[in-house]
């Protein structure tokens, strides 16, 4: 029989002392929110377009649906085909529909992205595709900064691993929203994910990559330091890189780093194994 | 309205599907010649073209944003009502730049059908009477010229 993966707190390490265990889980959980917090101006444009188009094209609709049959029942009162008019409505009222329908797939689209980080209980270790988690984290902050920044995803579809789907998307969304605040003005964002060739045990390695600032020399010794931030008060928590590698490394058992240069961009690695080691072979 | 010809409005929205959507009701509840643009500088070149009567923009849009695209707007055709549909998220810096671009009037997303038609049909009407009263100094203008020719010619008969 398999052995059970060790019970995790909220920030993804197996927990000591409950007092700390307790403190580090509302921490943890407090930087979640934060993270979600910095989305909401981008979810909020997001859904409001749609949001607009639906109101609106439900108020035409009906107006053109009780002028369409006054038009045909009188068409038909004097034996006459219907008229111009009427076809010009029908063919508004598709093109509405259309709109409404993508109108609605673009608002699931942001709820269901929305619910991958917010599912406070999902804290099982399973198997769980990689391009999905990062396509999750991608659309929403794609929602954040889409008219300014290019998100590129070159992910191998199939590639699957043993992780814990939300912790692992937590990281995702913090690497990509630390991307897009390094961004100034317009750039892009590459997330790549591919497996690595010939690696025992069997590796995947995610690579986020932008066209930003890049990060000081001065402080690339510090950046993984929880309270260490270069951000200014109300952007930045000093938590998400920290807490990020403790997910990624204590958690995961996997590595994260980054290449960076000045002016140039910055580019953060996660490289983990497909199968998680069970206790035994800690 | 004196302008016999339909008054013009010019959409810009780099969502297709907000422009859908308020082309399909301006059309059905009015008579207005609907120019819609996804990209503000379409919209820029447009108006190079010939007069609109209202320009209605986004805020958020790739490459150049709604304030930016009435601020060139201006500068091409200065009496066209200036109108801003924008997501709540940046109605503040809306709100701080409307005596910038002479804003006629902000709407917040999502919108509401009969305040936009109110608003665009009190922007129609202030266009028209701003070129109206244009025009009527022109033609004052004129007339004084010729006032003023038709002296001096009385003065040189007489002298």
């Amino acid at each position: 029989m398999a052995e059970q993966p060790p019970v995790l707190s909220a920030d993804g390490v197996p927990g000591a002392d409950p007092e700390i265990r307790q403190l580090r889980d509302k921490l943890a959980e407090a930087y979640r929110l934060v993270a979600l917090g910095q989305l909401v101006t981008g979810v909020v444009h997001e859904i409001n377009n749609p949001i607009g188009s639906i109101v609106s094209n439900n108020e035409v609709s009906l107006r053109a649906l009780s002028s369409l049959k006054q038009k045909l029942d009188s068409a038909r009162e004097n034996g006459e085909p219907p008229p111009q008019k009427a076809i010009d409505l029908v063919e508004t009222l598709l093109s509405l529909a259309a709109v409404d329908k993508i109108a609605c797939e673009r608002i699931s689209a942001v709820v269901r992205s929305l619910k991958t980080f917010s599912r406070v209980e999902e804290r099982d270790l399973r198997t769980a595709r990689v391009c999905e988690l990062l396509r999750d984290a991608g659309k929403l902050v794609d929602c954040q900064y889409r008219r300014r920044i290019e998100l590129q995803i070159e992910i191998e579809e199939m590639i699957e691993i043993e992780c814990y789907p939300q912790l692992l998307s937590q990281v995702f969304l913090n690497l990509l929203v630390n991307a897009g605040q390094a961004i100034e003005n317009e750039g892009r964002i590459t997330i790549r994910a591919a497996s690595v060739s010939g690696s025992a045990p069997a590796e995947v390695e995610i690579s986020i990559e932008d066209t930003g600032k890049g990060i000081a020399a001065e402080h690339r010794s510090r950046i993984f330091e929880a309270g260490f931030t270069t951000k200014p008060v109300g952007v930045g928590t000093g938590l998400g890189l920290a807490l990020s590698r403790k997910l990624i490394e204590e958690t995961h058992h996997g590595r994260i780093w980054f290449t960076s240069e000045e002016g140039r961009g910055t580019t953060f690695h996660v490289r983990l194994p497909v199968r998680q080691p069970r206790p035994s072979q800690l | 309205m004196s302008d016999s010809k339909p008054p013009k409005v010019l959409l810009v929205d780099d969502e297709e599907m907000v422009i859908t959507s308020i082309r399909a009701f301006l059309s059905l509840e009015t008579e207005y010649e609907i120019l819609a643009h996804t990209k503000p500088e379409d919209a820029l070149r447009r108006l190079e073209e010939g007069p609109v009567d209202v320009i209605v923009t986004d805020y958020l849009m790739p490459r150049m944003n709604g304030l930016h695209l009435l601020a060139e707007a201006k500068k091409r055709q200065p009496e066209a009502a200036r109108v801003l549909l924008t997501g709540h998220a940046d109605k503040q810096s809306a709100i701080e730049a409307i005596n910038a671009v002479g804003l006629y009037q902000y709407l917040e997303k999502p919108w509401d059908n009969a305040q936009l038609l109110l608003v665009i049909n009190g922007a129609i009407e202030r266009t028209r009477l701003l070129r109206g009263l244009a025009q009527k100094v022109d033609e004052l203008d004129a007339a004084h010229g010729q006032l003023k020719e038709a002296q001096r010619r009385l003065i040189r008969a007489f002298l």
